[in-house]
């Protein structure tokens, strides 16, 4: 998924790994940063996207890029930069819900007409799609997980199951569970 | 019959794990292929999660300008950097060494303010706080009294 654009960045290598990178970010070299936004936006954008309404996408994401960016001088490595950045993800985005639910902000209210149009879709669709996104949110958090890692990821079943420590069958097991758990608050 | 109804979950997991690869492969179709009903509303229920959020790759120009702006952003809300007298006499952040400064101030008060010990010129009548003890007193406080006013200025 990593893309191009990476390009640029000709003084380190574009295949460095997540460690020898954060180093170089720690030793001074804030283009390191760089490489691990353009090979990590994508995964968490899409993540966000699906938790989130389409209006504050962009922001959120930029909130965690900005706190990945204040945190990695303290990053000490105990996990993976990729599960690291996934944590701070569902943290920024629990955050994004108390916030709002807090303030009541108007334009988070239902949505409007304009918007919809505005983005080439109709109010309900979208509307359908905020129903969705706040469902999936709700979820208990090993049903959202998985199914974030499977869509919104694009992670394979057998690569699931290697990041969560768990045998495919169990994968797939927990993946119909949270399938139908989703299914039945959708009825709701 | 608990190991047949086992066996059949298997199936529905290993089914509908096929049909999430097969959907995100692209080659997704609407289901009909199973008569199981169950199975046929999560797959349904999957299709309907696929549709909501249709592939949106980011381009190199958005991510580029979020970049620029996650960085303006992270610079603007950086702590501004305080010079050490500001740090030394910032109490809420830093009780501690607050409450060392006042205690030395306190103590080094208590010492200059002390008689001076008894000498071979027989001390004058009436001067309980001679001019001599006086000056020293004066000096701490002006030293800390500048300190202080030039940890506010900066």
């Amino acid at each position: 998924m990593t893309t191009n654009y990476m390009q640029n960045h000709s003084t380190l290598p574009q295949d460095a790994s997540d460690e020898f990178l954060i180093q170089q970010f720690k030793d001074g070299r804030n283009e390191a940063f760089d490489l691990l936004y353009h090979k990590y936006l994508p995964k968490v954008y899409n993540r966000v996207r699906y938790v989130v309404p389409e209006s504050d996408v962009e922001d959120v994401t930029q909130e965690i890029f900005i706190a990945a960016l204040k945190s990695l001088p303290s990053f000490r490595g105990d996990s993976k930069f990729g599960t690291w950045l996934r944590t701070l993800t569902n943290h920024k985005v629990a955050e994004f819900y108390r916030r709002r639910s807090r303030k009541q902000e108007p334009h988070t209210a239902p949505l409007s007409e304009a918007l919809a149009r505005a983005e080439g879709e109709t109010s309900a669709g979208l509307e359908d799609r905020v129903f969705l996104q706040r469902t999936l949110q709700n979820l208990p958090e090993n049903y959202r997980e998985i199914l974030l890692l499977r869509f919104a990821e694009d992670m394979q079943f057998n690569e699931i199951a290697e990041h969560t420590n768990q045998n495919l069958e169990a994968v797939k097991s927990l993946f119909r569970r949270a399938v139908a758990a989703l299914r039945n608050n959708l009825e709701k | 019959m608990n190991m047949y109804r086992s066996k059949d979950n298997l199936q529905k997991d290993m089914e509908l794990a096929d049909f999430a690869d097969r959907l995100l492969s692209g080659g997704g179709e609407i289901p009909a292929s199973t008569s199981d009903e169950e199975l046929l509303g999560l797959e349904k229920t999957l299709l309907h999660l696929k549709e909501s959020f249709p592939s949106q790759p980011i381009d190199e120009k958005k991510a580029n300008r979020m970049l620029a702006q996650i960085k303006s952003r992270a610079r603007r809300e950086e702590p501004v950097r305080k010079s050490f007298f500001q740090r030394l006499f910032d109490l809420q952040s830093n009780s501690q060494i607050g409450l060392l400064v006042a205690v030395a101030a306190v103590v080094v008060l208590v010492i200059v303010g002390l008689p001076a010990p008894q000498t071979s010129t027989p001390p004058l009548s009436g001067t309980a706080f001679s001019g001599s003890t006086l000056v020293p007193v004066l000096g701490v406080m002006a030293v800390l009294f500048v300190l202080y006013w030039i940890s506010r200025r900066k």
